[in-house]
């Protein structure tokens, strides 16, 4: 499965037992046109290194506001967030520093539609300093090859599929060696059959690098296909209500989707989402940024 | 495993054949295509009907009907006459040599004017759209100055300005100068927020995002304002060549007047119209150089 030969070997990184966040009672308030809105309530969440932990909830419950405290894009109002034990944000350090440790893959996708493939995944080493251009550019082009981008390796992102591009990205942010991979619901835009290869797409990769995972989305099954866990979120303000340990065996496969333990997992979560989306479709709540 | 069925035995078998190695037809074969189905559709046929009606109502209003207040201006056969003619009774036609004369001191006046104000343009133009200090220092000063009409800065142009070439050179800067700011600025504003935080997370610093992300974020506004700013830059200069300056295609069509040889007018400005379409054209040109990916992206599929 996992091929030894693959070259992820990010200069004084190892991917093992790194990438260890730990949120702590972490809030979030808005303050849009001098209205207080509580995104996220006294949220606290532990995720452990290697693991894919998936977040599932109502559209605009907060799961982004989360993300982006993490990666360093939003301040946070009160709480801390430790990654491997160093403190990211808390009260003194509202705003996390942004950096290669976490990169994000973003909702609508974020490949720089000016770079051919090759050049958008050399991006990361060559700014960093890690690697010269040449062999930026070497290396990436070894890791879209093994990704199956060999042959798009010189398009431009808008000349190859969304679902290329998407995986380019992934590719883009996993050449840095993060401890941490962000995906705010990355395949939300997508059919359900090219989901379904980028799923398996994704869990190959992981397999490979075992790097932690925090996944954004609302479609339960995905978030149990993909995951190790399942944190199902409130609605506004957000909030863990529930979590779901994922006990399927890895290498997963599509073919564990007709499993009866999956059908079990999701019945066991439905209500649970259900529930806080009616709440949320009730409430009428706008999306925040 | 599963993945990898999408052709990457391929992909990791030989890394060159990968890039470029793609049959189908040849270059001349697609061009003669492109030919044969453009000539199929109306437009071609629509574009001459459009030029021949045009024509043979200007010759027919001014020449051929001769209809009250047209009967004075010169109508398409006198102006080609002169304009092809060896030995023009006005004194200008393209075998003489003050045609190229007026014609070089324009395009002189236009490449430096332009050439300073894409540089400047575009330099304060990215500086505001990239440092939130610099816009609120400038920003209200550029949008007064920018409405004010070109013309009226033709006497303190004079003024500030010796010599009958810097001030008109400095009004065709100036001109487009403005629309290059304002273009450059909306192109920056106008990148997705979230280029800018893949940059950060990807580990850049400042001067990274700058130029893999601002710069060619912008460009393609960058590219519709300099067409803009070339009309302009035109527009400018004629007007500053009638008010001052020796030769140039606005001195030669105001000296016509003065003169009473309308025929050289509108030569004149036949040339102008000319002119300013080749200068479009290499904008749009070098444009498609710069960004391949554009090119690639938008023509590709």
């Amino acid at each position: 499965m996992a091929n030894a030969a693959h070259a992820y070997d990010p200069p004084g990184k190892t991917a093992a037992k790194q990438g260890h966040i730990s949120i702590r009672n972490l809030s979030k308030v808005y303050d849009p046109e001098g209205v207080n809105i509580t995104a996220v309530d006294d949220c606290s969440l532990e995720i452990q290194p290697g693991e894919v932990c998936m977040i599932v909830g109502p559209s605009g419950c907060g799961k982004t506001t989360l993300l982006n405290a993490i990666a360093g894009f939003h301040s946070i109002s009160a709480g801390e967030i430790f990654l491997d034990g160093e403190l990211l944000c808390g009260p003194k350090k509202p705003q996390a520093s942004q950096g290669a440790d976490r990169v994000v893959v973003f909702q609508n996708g974020a490949l720089f539609p000016w770079k051919t493939l090759t050049d958008n995944v050399a991006y990361g080493p060559m700014v960093q300093g890690l690697l010269s251009k040449a062999q930026a550019r070497e290396k990436a082009r070894s890791m879209l090859a093994d990704a199956g981008l060999g042959e798009v390796a010189d398009k431009y992102p808008g000349e190859v599929s969304s679902g290329m591009a998407r995986r380019a990205e992934i590719v883009r942010a996993l050449i840095n060696g993060p401890k941490v991979l962000l995906l705010d619901e990355p395949y939300r835009a997508m059919d359900a059959l090219t989901k379904s290869i980028m799923h398996e797409a994704l869990l190959e990769m992981y397999d490979r690098t075992k790097v932690t995972i925090f996944f954004i989305t609302h479609d339960l099954e995905e978030s149990i296909f993909l995951g190790d866990r399942v944190v199902v979120m409130t609605t506004r303000p957000c909030r863990a209500k529930k979590i779901v340990d994922i006990k399927i065996p890895r290498p997963r496969d599509y073919r564990i989707l007709h499993s009866e333990e999956f059908r079990q997992l999701v019945a066991e979560t439905k209500d649970a989402v259900h529930e806080e989306a009616t709440k949320a479709f009730e409430a009428g709540e706008r999306e925040l940024a | 495993m599963y993945v990898k069925q999408s052709g990457t035995p391929l992909a990791t078998a030989g890394g060159p054949t990968a890039a470029g190695g793609r049959g189908g037809p040849s270059r001349s074969a697609i061009l003669l295509y492109r030919w044969r189905r453009a000539l199929r559709e109306p437009t071609p046929y629509l574009m001459l009907v459009g030029l021949t009606l045009w024509f043979a109502s200007y010759y027919l209003f001014t020449e051929g009907w001769e209809l009250p207040r047209f009967e004075k201006l010169p109508g398409p056969v006198e102006v080609v006459t002169e304009w092809f003619s060896p030995d023009p009774v006005w004194g200008v036609s393209i075998y003489t040599e003050e045609y190229y004369r007026h014609i070089l001191a324009s395009c002189t006046r236009i490449l430096i004017g332009f050439c300073i104000a894409t540089t400047l343009g575009v330099s304060v133009g990215l500086m505001m759209g990239w440092s939130r200090v610099f816009k609120d220092y400038t920003f209200p000063i550029l949008e007064t100055l920018r409405p004010i009409p070109i013309l009226a800065w033709v006497p303190l142009a004079i003024l500030m300005f010796s010599g009958t070439e810097t001030p008109v050179i400095f009004l065709t800067t100036l001109a487009s100068f403005y629309v290059t700011v304002l273009n450059t600025l909306l192109g920056v504003e106008s990148i997705d927020k979230s280029y800018f935080r893949a940059a950060a997370c990807l580990g850049s610093k400042r001067h990274h995002i700058f130029w893999h992300v601002v710069v060619p974020g912008a460009m393609p506004y960058i590219f519709t304002g300099l067409q803009i700013s070339m009309g302009v830059a035109w527009f400018s200069l004629v007007a500053a060549e009638m008010v001052s300056g020796e030769f140039g295609l606005g001195y030669l069509i105001v000296t016509s007047y003065v003169n009473v040889t309308y025929v050289t007018i509108v030569i004149g400005m036949v040339t102008l119209g000319i002119i300013g379409y080749i200068t479009s054209a290499m904008i749009r040109k070098t444009g498609d150089i710069l960004m391949e990916w554009r090119v690639r992206t938008l023509g590709g599929r």
